[in-house]
């Protein structure tokens, strides 16, 4: 017994308060965050939404020119120099006979200008410095392509998706264990969210219709990492529950599956870093809301979700912590 | 031995299959990666609708929507733009005629009965009975093999048809589709089930036709109707300057998780790394044979569900590692660690593949393609990890005891020796040997 408990790399059960605390620490900036947005923003959402949600205004300019990737991008930088975040540029190549002689049209959809002149105008000389006279063919307002409906939508199925993980999990675990795994994935999420709540009110950052699909991501991730760790506990108790106390049996389990569950976050992170430092700007939010999910899926799979499982096993038994026995046998 | 060889020539088929649907199908992306259409359409008043309201134009975009889904083409954008307009860009579709075909319609269903007005003409007059009551209608065939379009009622719906049938017995009721008569039966008797079918009329419908009003009915009618008056090509919502850099990047995170897989598990590293190609071949292949639509979200999908794959051969890894630490010989180490460690890569993907199932079920686009991919990747990875990487390892490690433990990544003095596994069963309880 001396053994196992000091081969134990990190003992769960007997710091589960610095844990908790830790867990505690990681999400407050966030949930101040969200609170103090919630409080300042126009219209109380606490994250800044993007035009997917809000809509905006789409201009259409026609230059005589074949544009390039390297235009675009170039485009993208010269309009974010001038306070236009995170616009989507897209090439249109008019198929109708409407077109006149003018080769292409580059369409700019961006957060809502109206009829703001000097926007418009800032923007056609940003455009005029790289193409040949841009020809402005039209400035129209967009509605959001993320309505209201789809993301209630969205949320309904996500919260039925939980309660099919709860099913799921009582029937081949227990109760409490799929309440620790939704614990977690909130955990996760609140993170993220939070996160992303922060970086707007310090950065400007704005979420956008991937954000949702970043979330289902860390979601997903999130619940699959605390299974692994379950699973090695309840495979655990079904041999040594009479030899090993509950915590004992947690601390062995978390640290058993340790180097699994460093490895498969690492190799996610490896691919989400690449993807991060060397892909495409317009992804660059998405992928970063990934690897925060990711990384706070580990911590939480590992440091919150088995000790909350440990919590309740001693409040049920209502005996001395298991800690204690493990710490000093 | 013998099972083991088969089982690899039918990997090698599959492989093989894959390789060639991928060659043969086309890749359908989405609108964010390639681009595609983009076409506006405009709303027009009508005597029953003369101004375009908000109120309006939010369930003209509602229906497109819905119809645009039920065409087929996923991950389609409808916004509004201006008053009136409606922009809706749909991703490369071979066949945009069909698609504008089928959005300018405004697919309202109607149950009619006959009435004689004082000059004894004969009109149609409307009942309260439409399309609206519909909860789904079905393509099916009537008894002499013919094409009909079967409908169900809502109970609200059912209970006004009762009602109507009732009224009407041994008197003709029309359907009218699009303002155009369809069939005018004579009604036997009161029909109470809340079911009924459309035939088209004496000369019946054809498949297309049939089909094609299944497909508007599900997707329920157009508040007004709606014309197309702007109709371009365009290219990718993420730019395709990012998509280009974004490939690269992947190609490059992909590159190191299989240089770490090598590196810190050795030739079992390798196996997965072939196991994770023959994955991304097979699941490639069924996206392209489905086919399924990729976006952004649905390659997210994608990555998550390699990520979960990569996991499912460290799981069995670390779980073989363990047995052969315990002194196990190569052939059981092997089989234990893939039967230990099933039971969490089962319980994991089978939450994954719930969740996968609800936000399929009920989720909007993005998160359906999401829903979709990942479903696919998890239960793709589930094959490859059980049978790919188990059949390579037992070809490459045979049966015999582990002469090299650094094929694994194992130190020899952390080898046990296997009679002691039975002697100190507690000590071996900080590897997971359970038995």
């Amino acid at each position: 017994m001396n053994e196992i408990t000091s081969r134990h790399l990190i003992d769960i059960v007997k710091y589960r308060v610095v844990w908790l605390c830790i867990s505690a620490l990681l999400l407050l900036p966030g949930v101040c965050a969200l609170v103090y947005s919630a409080i300042h923003n126009e219209n109380h959402i606490p994250l800044k939404v993007g035009i997917d949600y809000t809509g905006g205004t789409i201009l259409q300019y026609g230059v005589n020119k074949n544009i390039s990737n390297e235009d675009i991008a170039k485009t993208r930088e010269d309009l974010q120099t001038i306070g236009i975040e995170n616009p989507y540029i897209q090439i249109l190549h008019a198929n109708s006979g409407n077109s006149n002689d003018l080769k292409n049209i580059i369409s700019i959809r961006t957060k809502f200008i109206g009829q703001d002149e000097d926007t418009v105008n800032k923007i056609t000389e940003k455009l005029s410095a790289e193409y040949e006279n841009p020809e402005l063919i039209s400035v129209s307002s967009v509605g959001p392509t993320l309505g209201k409906e789809l993301f209630k939508n969205s949320l309904i199925a996500l919260s039925l998706a939980f309660l099919g993980i709860i099913a799921y999990l009582s029937i081949r675990f227990k109760f409490d264990y799929a309440l620790a795994a939704i614990l977690g994935i909130a955990h996760d999420v609140l993170f993220v969210v939070g996160a992303f709540s922060l970086l707007g009110i310090l950065y400007n950052v704005q979420i956008d219709g991937l954000f949702i699909t970043a979330i289902l991501t860390v979601v997903g991730f999130s619940v699959h990492d605390t299974i692994v760790v379950f699973d090695r506990i309840r495979e655990n108790l079904r041999y040594y529950s009479k030899k090993m106390s509950f915590g004992e049996i947690v601390n062995a389990s978390v640290n058993q599956t340790l180097a699994r569950s460093i490895n498969t976050s690492l190799t996610t992170l490896i691919t989400l870093g690449a993807l991060y430092f060397f892909g495409g700007v317009t992804t660059k939010d998405f992928v970063l809301a990934m690897i925060l999910g990711i990384a706070i899926g580990t911590y939480s799979s590992i440091f919150f979700c088995s000790v909350l499982v440990d919590i309740w096993e001693d409040k049920k038994n209502d005996k001395s912590p298991a800690s204690k026995t493990a710490a000093m046998v | 031995m013998k099972n083991k060889i088969i089982m690899f020539w039918a990997i090698v088929l599959i492989v093989i299959v894959s390789i060639i649907t991928i060659f043969v199908k086309p890749t359908k992306l989405g609108l964010d990666l390639v681009g595609g259409s983009r076409l506006v359409i405009e709303a027009e008043a009508t005597k029953n609708v003369p101004v375009i309201t908000q109120e309006v134009m939010d369930r003209l975009q509602f229906a497109i929507e819905n119809r645009v889904n039920k065409l087929g083409v996923a991950e389609t954008v409808v916004q509004q733009i201006g008053e009136k307009r409606l922009l809706i860009e749909i991703p490369n579709v071979t066949d945009l005629k069909e698609a504008k075909a089928f959005l300018g319609e405004t697919a309202q269903l109607e149950f009619k009965k006959e009435s004689v007005d004082k000059n004894g003409v004969q009109t149609w007059v409307e009942t309260g009975l439409t399309g609206q009551d519909l909860s789904k209608s079905m393509l099916t065939t009537d008894s002499a093999g013919h094409w009909v379009v079967s409908l169900e009622f809502k109970s609200e719906g059912s209970r006004k048809f009762a009602d109507l049938t009732k009224e009407l017995v041994g008197k003709p009721m029309a359907i009218f589709f699009n303002g155009d008569l369809v069939s005018a039966p004579n009604v036997n008797e009161p029909i109470y089930g809340g079911k009924a079918q459309i035939s088209g009329g004496d000369s019946g419908f054809a498949y297309e036709e049939a089909e094609r009003m299944v497909n508007l009915l599900n997707a329920g009618a157009l508040p007004v109707p709606a014309k197309i008056v702007e109709e371009n090509t365009v290219g990718p919502t993420l730019g395709a300057d990012s998509i280009a850099k974004s490939k690269v990047a992947g190609i490059i995170g992909l590159g190191f998780v299989m240089l770490f897989m090598v590196f810190y598990y050795r030739v079992p590293g390798l196996i997965a790394d072939i196991a994770l190609v023959i994955y991304s071949l097979m699941l490639f292949a069924l996206f392209k044979a489905i086919p399924v639509t990729l976006t952004l979200a649905g390659i997210a999908g994608f990555i998550l569900s390699i990520g979960m794959a990569v996991d499912a051969n460290i799981l069995i890894f670390e779980r073989t590692k363990e047995e052969l630490r315990a002194g196990r010989n190569l052939f059981t180490a092997i089989n234990s660690g893939f039967d230990r460690a099933f039971t969490s890569i089962f319980d994991s993907n089978m939450t994954t593949i719930i969740t996968c199932a609800i936000l399929y079920m009920l989720g909007t686009s993005i998160v359906k393609g999401f829903a979709l991919t990942l479903a696919l990747g998890v239960i793709v990875s589930m094959f490859s990890a059980i049978t790919i990487t188990k059949n390579f390892m037992h070809l490459i490690f045979g049966t015999g005891e582990l002469k090299y433990p650094a094929l694994f990544g194992l130190r020899k003095d952390e080898i046990g020796k296997g009679f002691e596994v039975t002697e100190t069963k507690r000590e071996n309880a900080k590897f997971g040997i359970l038995d």
